[in-house]
């Protein structure tokens, strides 16, 4: 295998992604307008919650606003990620998947190629709901490099969710399924998590799934950078797990779309 | 003489069963427009997807530009251009976008491929257009630029599956002429598929009918055409009991002057015969005795549609009549034959 093929064969996958996201004025009108409802709504909904000594004591900041932004990028992350199988299908139904594998690229590079172009759009998106935040008055404790750190990391989680999608639509082959599953995982994984609720304001049978959902360890690590500073010993978990998980997923998805192929 | 195709005993059986391609075997030369002429679900496409590397066989062996498409898929894949039959450009992007696209999936290099974009599209002359998004061309434009995707790497070889489907006839001939044209100006050699008669007749050096998998035939159009006598008599009988219809047939299907007689569906039955029309009275003579009576008869030279029937035993569209109607006309056209 010849590395710069590869590279060259991704680039050009990523690049027709790119091309078409940037074609579509619906798409990206909505990146902006999703997080501005929700930090505007869900912020003025619960300055009333910061009110209550306990509850910001809970939160861990004086501000929901603040408290919501990472849960909102990695909200922002899981349905976009999610969304990302929709693009093999729709390319294996108008034929140019066929197209794609008639040529002499390397087959890695279709789900790689998709892949990277989701993580691309997902940070955009974040990069979006950090200047909408910032304009709200939200407060990054870490500054700079942290919102860098926010930025990757929703990146790499939307591309986790983006590698489960894949691997779906790869053998599902049809929207309307693969809708249904994404739907049926993104709501609980959401409401089960702690992007909207800190978890020590949970029922105890909450906190025991809460615990244990992925989505937990991500918000849990950029919660803390945007909100705490660099406390490591509350960020590593969360980023080991993306890294692991972005590993599974991806050769997952690589695996399934071979397989949907042959 | 070298063949850029070669195909031997090529079979496809997909996993519930269904024999797809059932050991074909034929080659093809260079610089020549090769088509394959069949029914839908005859195989056609099956048999590209095979040779275009896409689909592995059961059985069997397929050579392209010399490369085996098996064990080299990639070199093979690099020697050909595939225009599928879906007109899978993206619309949201624009002409020049599509094709740059394609240039990198073709691994051209960055500093080549802006010249190599503008002479597939002055190819199909769409230089005027090429900054304009997709989804503003026409039926015809779009599947132009289809073709100039599969150009842009200069294959030796190109397929076409059924590149005229769903287009309107005035844009059919122009994507003909686009065709016809790039043979002459490369010398590149055209393997297409079809389900269209005309299409076949007019663009094709060579056909191979094609029908549940297997090569019927395999010719020149104008060979195929005299393979089948030089006249042809259509007729129908006037409604009137099965039974009646095939002693008729096995009557006029013994007569000397008649080669063979084939049901055609809807259009009745048709003998090729070989005394001209002095046949027509003759006949009528044949059946006067019997209660069958021929209610509309026609003389006529033969067509590609007359030799698809002729050797598939099936007429290329059942135009209506039901399922079972078409069973039985081809179990009376079998017993006729004989």
């Amino acid at each position: 295998m010849k590395i710069n093929v590869l590279f060259s064969d991704i680039y050009w996958v990523f690049w027709r992604e790119i091309k078409k996201f940037f074609q579509q004025k619906a798409r990206i009108t909505m990146a902006f307008v999703q997080p501005i409802v929700w930090l505007v709504l869900m912020g003025n909904m619960m300055t009333g919650l910061t009110n209550n000594p306990m509850a910001a004591k809970m939160l861990g900041t004086g501000n929901y606003i603040d408290f919501m932004t990472p849960g909102i990028m990695i909200m922002t992350a899981l349905f976009g990620g999610v969304m990302g199988g929709t693009s093999i299908i729709w390319d294996r139904r108008l034929g140019f998947l066929n197209k794609m594998l008639s040529s002499p690229i390397y087959r890695a590079s279709i789900p790689l190629g998709k892949l990277l172009a989701i993580g691309v759009q997902i940070m955009l998106q974040s990069l979006i709901i950090v200047v909408l935040a910032l304009i709200l008055g939200v407060h990054f404790k870490t500054g700079i490099p942290g919102v860098i750190c926010l930025v990757l990391l929703s990146g790499i989680f939307g591309m986790i969710m983006g590698g489960i999608s894949l691997s779906l639509g790869a053998v599902i082959k049809s929207m309307e399924s693969l809708f249904a599953i994404t739907n049926f995982l993104t709501m609980p994984l959401m409401f089960t998590s702690n992007a909207m609720f800190p978890i020590s304001a949970m029922p105890v049978w909450l906190r025991v799934i809460a615990n244990v959902n992925p989505l937990t360890y991500a918000t849990s690590a950029m919660r803390t950078i945007a909100t705490q500073g660099w406390i490591f010993e509350n960020i590593w978990p969360g980023v080991l797990f993306l890294f692991v998980m972005i590993i599974i997923t991806t050769s997952i998805a690589i695996r399934m779309f071979h397989r949907s192929i042959s | 003489m070298s063949h850029i195709i070669e195909v031997t005993d090529l079979k496809k059986v997909y996993p519930n069963g269904v024999v797809a391609v059932d050991g074909v075997t034929f080659s093809v030369d260079e610089g020549e427009i090769f088509g394959f002429l069949g029914p839908n679900g005859a195989g056609k496409s099956t048999t590209i997807s095979m040779l275009i590397t896409l689909t592995a066989p059961t059985s069997g062996l397929a050579q392209v530009a010399g490369m085996d498409v098996t064990r080299q898929p990639m070199k093979a894949r690099l020697a050909i251009g595939y225009v599928s039959q879906d007109m899978a450009v993206d619309d949201a992007l624009t002409g020049y976008a599509n094709l740059r696209i394609q240039a990198g999936f073709y691994h051209i290099p960055r500093n080549e491929a802006p010249a190599r974009i503008a002479e597939v599209l002055k190819m199909v002359e769409l230089q005027d257009r090429a900054k304009d998004k997709v989804e503003t061309y026409s039926g015809g434009m779009r599947k132009r630029l289809d073709i100039a995707c599969g150009l842009i790497h200069r294959p030796k070889l190109l397929f076409l599956d059924e590149p005229t489907l769903g287009l309107d006839i005035q844009t059919r001939r122009e994507i003909w002429k686009y065709i016809n044209r790039l043979r002459e100006e490369t010398g590149m050699t055209i393997f297409l598929t079809t389900h269209y008669m005309d299409e076949a007749d007019s663009l094709c050096d060579r056909i191979a009918i094609i029908d549940m998998g297997k090569i019927n035939a395999l010719d020149t159009p104008a060979n195929l055409k005299s393979s089948l006598g030089n006249e042809l008599v259509e007729f129908q009988f006037s409604p009137i009991d099965a039974n009646e219809i095939q002693s008729a047939i096995e009557k006029i299907g013994k007569l000397d002057f008649v080669k063979s007689v084939t049901g055609a569906g809807i259009r009745g039955y048709l003998a090729s015969v070989n005394n001209g029309e002095a046949s027509i009275p003759a006949m009528f003579e044949a059946l006067k005795d019997g209660h069958a009576k021929i209610s509309h008869i026609l003389f006529k030279q033969p067509s590609l549609d007359d030799v698809f029937l002729h050797y598939t035993g099936r007429e290329m569209r059942e135009a209506g009549g039901g399922k079972e109607n078409a069973a039985r006309n081809r179990i009376m056209m079998r017993r006729a034959r004989k």
